[in-house]
């Protein structure tokens, strides 16, 4: 295989491992998240910090990275996922915004904006496919488990959730903690792949592009955002030859997807037999069918 | 109606696939990193245009060993992990055999151990961190290259012009926190104005990008009683920091920026201009770059405002030009080993040899004076 | 004293500007309840156009100001009908219009990057920007004080309108409920029209002057997230609203940056956003929210 295609495959890897953890929060526990990059910053510094100045294998060092994440996921959380709807995503560009100012002032720990040069080049292929398959494994479950039902729950209805007995302000923080998770290690992953770190990197735009993969795959299905991810990666990375175009088209597709087909590509369905026998009922009376989502 | 739009999107994907697949003719490839969309647009834009410029004129002499050569553009949108697969994939796919770009350190720095694996030159044009062409163990990396001066030596230009030559000894900086460029500037800035006795009574910063004004910054260091104000940051935001520091009513002032000098900033900033003095790598005004300002005004119809860029990118494909010439053959690891070995090359801006460390050896710096709406040559610099 | 009399000058005027922009931000909110990310673009738009009709046209100001402001003003109706008519009619999710509008102002920004170019533009010195002393306590400059008075025109303008006017009483009761507004004979597509064209409006305004003060880029619209900051510590939909929260964003900002420190300036502008959100979600003068079952 060429390192090209390596490359790209790695990136997608990382990309799709950011984007399911979002995926989690937004689409099945129903939190509109615009601040997701910095959750990469923290595990990317982490990692990168852990590696070099510390000497810690890259296994454990992207785990804590993640972990971290998780613990500043939790401190931000408990107060704030008390915000519902569009609060919180307002809220939530300004505490990514505010991480990142953090990381960029705190210079004696991140090197600031000149950013943290030197770490190991660990992502490699097997590497990011490994942390990809295990973290995708893990997610699937997690979706079908009690807990995946408990987060849909908060996302659906969550006075009748709570009615139900469910702790709904402790399963959107929770919910919130595994996308932590899941963003840390796609961080430390990027970190390893470029082998130097800046907090510019984790700025609203790459925030912004997370959730729109999410929403370009279709919220509440974790195979449509695994979709997505390819979907918009692969594009980037097609359209190269015609460089100044490509952020014009990237754009016009997320609006032409919301216009066409807002639920995204899959709407809620998972990649399976449901989803290939609704087609077929689309196909064959497509006129009675309503537009779907079911709920 | 859904259907066709789906179809249209393929339909577009497998040509664009198809038309990068088809070009294979036996030419010298050449890629250039450039920022087209984003941030930098307006100088990676440029930068596109010079290069294109220096490969059309290399053309027309006949191109290099006897092929012509061919121009290979990505843009990666300012983004690091955009340049890092754009960087695989001129190595891989359109197989160049060297890459001129980036136009930023950050991208220098994570592309570098890519081009470092695969055994292609990179020159950065404007990107001065030291770590570009050394690892922070300080060991030089073998395919890293820069066609500018470094922030360590441009940052004691500034300190050495302001003090010895202005004899201005209490200094005032504003840098932009968020541009690693501005950091690295102040950071070797303070350094050195210290070694020469120089004081600093204000160091403040802003956020480039977002921040456009600057007044609360200027009027803390009007009432520090600043005489001099260093600018290490773009063209952009020098040049609202003048205008804004005049309508404050900061006369006295001398303005001392770095390499981020353009012309533009005389629409922005108007007369604060006047009387400012820019460290630079070229003076606009030098006659041997007059043709090249004629020839990009007759192919682009544009005055190259941004000339710093532009002028680095056109030198560093003429750098490149010449290290294949002397290699003799199109291998990437020849090409490197004669780019190591440049020694008094006169490019169109200035006399390069390569020190240990691939950065070219005391490039005089050049005092752009702004007078009568315009940069003029003020003085040649070489702090000792 | 001086010190401080100056940075609170420096910050109404820098607050005025935020106004404009966040005005819009708000007014399409209070009907169609999601916050427009393209608003940038709008004013990125009027920006293009009054620069290229003073340099290009050769006319005078007040023309090239009058084509930029309902140059913008019908982009942005254009906008809505394109991107967003689509999907407020087939569902009431907010969430796509956000990402519709994320995607628009992406698609607003590259289509300058491509046709015009990156390079910064400054307009001609159309408006005075000479140093003005007042009363001999502080500096500022007649620019600052035209852009307060321009804020201040251009809002009592937006009040009548939406007090004198019949369909000012129509967007108000919009705001209050659109559906029942539909029901009661309002055409609510020509209404969301003309909100949406007033938004522009107000949004060129803004960019021409944040583009004589701060120069014309593709990318202009990236600090109208400040004024969208604005436009929630001021509460979402309510015009007052918006013109206290900017105004009190403008203060916060050059004060820190003035008396604290300037790298932090930054930190307390989203801090206060969080601060806001914690305490009081629905900003100083916003509508209660209560979450519909």
């Amino acid at each position: 295989m060429s390192g090209y295609t390596e490359g790209i495959i790695i990136l997608l890897c990382i990309n799709a491992i950011a984007a399911m953890g979002v995926s989690l929060l937004t689409g099945f526990t129903g939190i509109f998240s615009l601040g997701h990059a910095a959750y990469m910053a923290v595990g990317a510094y982490t990692t990168a910090i852990l590696t070099v100045e510390y000497g810690v294998h890259y296994i454990p060092a992207i785990l804590l990275g993640g972990a971290m994440a998780m613990i500043v996921a939790y401190v931000i959380g408990v107060p704030t996922l008390k915000l519902m709807g569009d609060y919180y995503a307002i809220a939530s560009i300004g505490l990514g915004e505010t991480i990142r100012l953090i990381l960029e002032n705190w210079q004696s720990l991140t090197r600031g904006a000149r950013g943290y040069p030197g770490i190991e080049g660990y992502t490699t292929l097997y590497v990011s496919l490994g942390f990809f398959a295990v973290m995708a494994f893990g997610m699937f479950n997690l979706i079908h488990s009690r807990f995946g039902r408990a987060f849909k729950s908060c996302r659906d209805d969550y006075i009748a959730a709570s009615l139900l007995g469910f702790n709904t302000a402790r399963y959107r923080v929770l919910s919130l903690v595994l996308s932590a998770f899941y963003c840390g290690v796609s961080g430390a992953l990027l970190g390893g792949f470029l082998s130097f770190i800046q907090p510019i990197m984790f700025d609203m735009i790459k925030s912004t592009e997370l959730t729109s993969v999410v929403v370009f795959g279709g919220l509440g299905s974790m195979s449509g955002t695994l979709i997505g991810a390819a979907v918009i990666t692969l594009v980037t990375e097609l359209f190269r030859p015609i460089s100044q175009y490509r952020m014009l088209i990237y754009g016009a597709v997320l609006v032409i997807i919301m216009v066409l087909r807002p639920e995204g590509i899959m709407g809620q369905y998972e990649l399976g037999p449901r989803f290939f026998r609704m087609l077929k009922n689309r196909f064959t009376k497509e006129s009675s069918e309503k537009e779907g989502e079911p709920s | 109606m859904k259907r066709t739009c789906i179809a249209v999107l393929v339909l577009a994907v497998v040509l664009c696939l198809g038309a990068g697949a088809a070009m294979a003719a036996d030419t010298v490839k050449i890629g250039y990193l450039a920022a087209l969309t984003g941030d930098w647009a307006a100088y990676g834009q440029t930068e596109a245009n010079t290069a294109q410029l220096a490969v059309e004129e290399i053309n027309a002499q006949g191109g290099l060993l006897g092929k012509q050569v061919e121009l290979v553009v990505y843009d990666f949108r300012t983004r690091a992990e955009d340049a890092v697969n754009a960087v695989r994939r001129l190595a891989e796919e359109d197989k160049v055999v060297g890459i001129v770009g980036a136009n930023g350190s950050g991208i220098n720095i994570a592309t570098a151990p890519l081009v470092n694996r695969y055994g292609i030159p990179q020159i950065g044009t404007v990107s001065t961190n030291p770590l570009v062409t050394v690892d922070q163990k300080g060991k030089v990396r073998p395919f890293s290259f820069r066609v500018c001066f470094t922030d360590p030596y441009q940052g004691k230009l500034i300190a050495y012009f302001s003090a010895i030559e202005l004899k201005r000894m209490n200094a005032a900086i504003l840098y932009d926190v968020g541009s690693d460029y501005s950091q690295g500037l102040r950071e070797f800035f303070m350094k050195s104005y210290g070694e020469y006795g120089g004081k600093m009574v204000a160091d403040l910063g802003f956020r480039g990008g977002q921040d456009v004004d600057f007044r609360a910054q200027l009027t803390e260091i009007r009432d520090k009683k600043a005489d001099v104000l260093i600018l290490p940051n773009m063209g952009k935001e020098m040049a609202l920091i003048m205008k804004q520091a005049r309508e404050l009513g900061m006369d006295d002032i001398i303005f001392v920026g770095g390499d981020g000098y353009a012309e533009f900033m005389w629409e922005i900033a108007g007369d604060a201009m006047e009387n400012s003095y820019w460290i630079n790598h070229v003076s606009p005004e030098d006659p041997a770059m007059a043709p090249f300002f004629a020839s990009y005004k007759a192919k682009y119809n544009d005055e190259c405002k941004e000339f710093v860029n532009g002028i680095l990118g056109y030198d560093g494909m003429y750098l490149m030009f010449d290290a294949i010439k002397r290699a003799g053959k199109a291998d990437p690891k020849l090409i490197a080993k004669a780019l190591s070995e440049t020694k008094d090359l006169q490019l169109h801006h200035a006399v390069i040899t390569f020190d240990e460390f691939h950065n070219p050896l005391d490039k005089d710096g050049i005092i752009i004076v702004a007078k009568d709406g315009h940069g003029q040559f003020y003085m040649k610099i070489k702090p000792e | 004293m001086d010190t401080f009399l100056q940075q609170t000058i420096n910050g109404l005027s820098l607050g005025s500007v935020y106004a404009l922009i966040a005005v819009g931000y708000s007014l399409v909110y209070s009907i169609l309840l999601f916050s427009n990310f393209a608003h940038g673009g709008f004013l990125v738009i009027g920006g293009y156009i009054c620069y290229f009709a003073l340099k290009s046209m050769g006319v005078s100001i007040w023309v090239a100001g009058f084509l930029s402001l309902l140059g913008a003003g019908f982009s942005a109706v254009l906008t809505e009908r394109l991107a967003y008519k689509p999907i407020r009619e087939r569902t009431n999710v907010t969430l796509y219009l956000l990402i519709a509008s994320m995607g628009m102002s992406i698609v607003i920004e590259n289509i300058f990057v491509i046709v015009v170019g990156g390079r910064f533009r400054a307009l001609p010195p159309v408006i005075p920007t000479h140093p003005v002393h007042l009363f001999g306590l502080a500096t500022t400059s007649a620019f600052d004080i035209l852009s307060l008075l321009a804020a201040v025109f251009f809002l009592g303008a937006l009040q009548l309108f939406l007090i004198k006017t019949k369909w000012g009483l129509a967007i108000r009761a919009a705001a209050y409920d659109l559906k029942t507004a539909g029901l009661m004979g309002v055409n609510v597509n020509l209404l969301i029209s003309i909100v949406f064209f007033v938004a522009g409006f107000l949004a060129a305004v803004g960019g021409i002057f944040l583009s004589v003060r701060y120069t014309l880029y593709p990318q202009l619209g990236m600090i109208t997230i400040k004024a969208f900051v604005a436009a929630v510590i001021g509460g979402l939909g309510s015009l007052p609203g918006a013109v206290v929260g900017s105004l009190i964003l403008g203060l916060a900002e050059m004060l820190t940056a003035g008396f604290i420190s300037s790298q932090l300036r930054d930190i307390v502008v989203f801090s206060l956003l969080i601060i806001t959100l914690l305490i009081r979600p629905q900003g100083l003068f916003g509508k209660n929210i209560s979450e519909k079952v």
